[in-house]
């Protein structure tokens, strides 16, 4: 049995399906990479799991099963989720905005403040500035650092690297390295930059029209020639 | 020139206490909730029936007031506004519909002619000409004090801190582990607590009457308009300025124009700013 898996997964907007029976799975401490192109269901997989669309199918999570829990119980069973658009709390402090991810993990709040300040030292230099004065670098890491406030098991990053410079990009590469090297996070990060997904995960999904098309290691995939040049530049 | 401040300090903490109430629930809920002035009548007239009808303390009926003005809250949340889903129209028009059954309900049980209430607490204070009831100055001192405590709440609690998430971006508190509907139920309840405490006060400087529940609610409905937001300061500082301009007008130019300014202060912010003078959305 998996540490996370996802079994048959079909999601619905309204009666627009979105997600096609995707299966997946990941060992603990894994960091698995999803990719594909805009709109390929990359983020409605990862809001399925968090219980934010109606869906078919399974999610488990070391055997338990997530279908049917409300959001605010999946985060409380230790998944974290850090979305696309951030979703932060615009005219609160950065420290505030760590403190609302802490709502279900009121005993852990040293402990994580300190993980999130050791990942992201930026953070505690500005621990009272407005999230909505700051540049999107740090907004993402807010995210996460929100993400990790919650003390997630397992933790779904949806496109950290979208708009940054590629220096914020290797700190955010290097919180992920260290998320699951020092505190074994498992970690799905959903990513159309193909290149910064391969550098840190185990395996990858690939993912089109709510489909998975192909898994694998970055070497197995290396290898089709069509799915190289679509998504690996070579 | 004491007067007209003493007043308008007076009746402005008493406003930012009556405003407080909706403009939560417009912050969190991101609905208008017509029935608002209702928690106002049904306090007063809880007030009313405990304290000077049954002899209950002024204290145990302030309470009883609170947590009837909480009981409805509540029931308002569970009943219509969440089976209601997202409608802000349908919410709208049921709170509405609502307001005037409780109204019905109010004449059915104490009858449609006005009530005095006697004053919390009685005598005056004569300030170098000004004339200061000690009732007004208990619902002015007891609404900051209200109102400090809520700014508390809301800024160092994790259900307040909660809230303040809801109210700004809702997805992003649901992923954070908030269940929104509790902090949505919580927010009803206060707000009802609100509403009814001011309820007691409004009644303490005018009378019981069914039909008390419309002005509280226009001067609420202002408050947001003019704000154009859900912050507890911001709502302080727009009750003082309908407080003042109504305090202004009343002794300067004629009593009875005194609501009007309030209505006309509305209808010019809606064609001048229309997000408020302050158009952030934050409690």
């Amino acid at each position: 049995m998996a540490y996370l898996e996802i079994d048959g997964l079909s999601a619905f907007y309204g009666r627009a399906q979105a997600l096609f029976g995707v299966s997946l799975e990941a060992d603990q401490g894994d960091i698995i990479a999803v990719i594909g192109a805009n709109g390929a269901g990359k983020s409605t997989l990862f809001d399925s799991v968090m219980g934010l669309t109606r869906t078919q199918g399974d999610v488990r999570l070391e055997g338990e099963s997530l279908i049917g829990m409300g959001t605010s119980t999946i985060v409380r069973r230790g998944v974290g989720y850090a979305p696309e658009r951030f979703n932060l709390f615009p005219y609160m402090t950065v420290r505030d905005n760590l403190l609302v991810g802490a709502y279900t993990a009121r005993e852990d709040i040293q402990n994580n403040l300190e993980m999130v300040h050791a990942l992201f030292p930026r953070l505690k230099e500005r621990e009272g500035q407005e999230t909505s004065t700051q540049s999107g670098g740090e907004r993402q890491m807010v995210s996460l650092g929100r993400a990790l406030m919650t003390s997630p098991r397992l933790l779904f990053v949806d496109e950290p690297t979208i708009g940054l410079a590629p220096r914020v990009c290797n700190e955010i590469a290097e919180a992920l390295r260290r998320l699951r090297g020092e505190f074994g996070l498992t970690i799905l990060i959903a990513e159309q930059n193909a290149n910064f997904a391969l550098s840190l995960s185990d395996r990858i999904y690939v993912l089109e029209s709510g489909r998975v098309t192909a898994q694998g290691t970055h070497d197995e995939l290396s290898d089709d020639e069509t799915l190289a040049a679509a998504y690996f530049g070579h | 020139m004491l007067q007209i401040l003493i007043q308008g300090f007076l009746l402005s903490g008493l406003y930012a206490l009556i405003a407080m109430g909706f403009t939560l629930i417009f912050s969190v809920g991101r609905v208008l909730d017509l029935a608002y002035g209702a928690y106002l009548l049904i306090g007063g007239y809880t007030y009313f029936h405990f304290s000077q009808t049954l002899g209950f303390p002024a204290a145990a009926g302030l309470a009883l007031a609170a947590v009837v003005g909480c009981a409805m809250g509540l029931a308002k949340f569970r009943l219509i506004v969440k089976p209601l889903g997202g409608g802000h129209v349908a919410v709208e028009i049921s709170t509405l519909i609502l307001a005037v059954v409780l109204q019905a309900g109010v004449v059915l049980v104490f009858g449609d002619s006005s009530k005095i209430l006697l004053p919390i607490v009685p005598g005056v204070e004569r300030l170098e000409g000004a004339t200061v009831p000690y009732s007004n100055l208990l619902a002015a001192v007891a609404s900051w004090i209200i109102l400090l405590g809520l700014y508390c709440f809301v800024r160092f609690t994790h259900t307040g801190r909660a809230m303040q998430a809801v109210s700004m971006d809702a997805r992003g508190a649901v992923i954070s582990g908030i269940d929104s509907d509790r902090i949505n139920a919580i927010t009803w309840m206060i707000s009802g607590a609100l509403g009814a405490l001011g309820g007691v006060f409004f009644a303490s400087y005018t009378q019981l009457y069914p039909g008390m529940w419309v002005a509280p609610l226009i001067i609420s409905v202002a408050v947001v308009i003019v704000g154009g937001i859900g912050s507890i300061i911001g709502t302080l500082v727009v009750a003082h300025i309908v407080g003042f301009m109504e305090i202004t007008v009343s002794a300067l130019i004629a009593p009875e124009l005194r609501g009007v300014v309030t209505m006309l202060l509305i209808i010019g912010v809606l064609v001048l700013r229309p997000r408020g003078l302050f158009g952030r959305e934050e409690i």
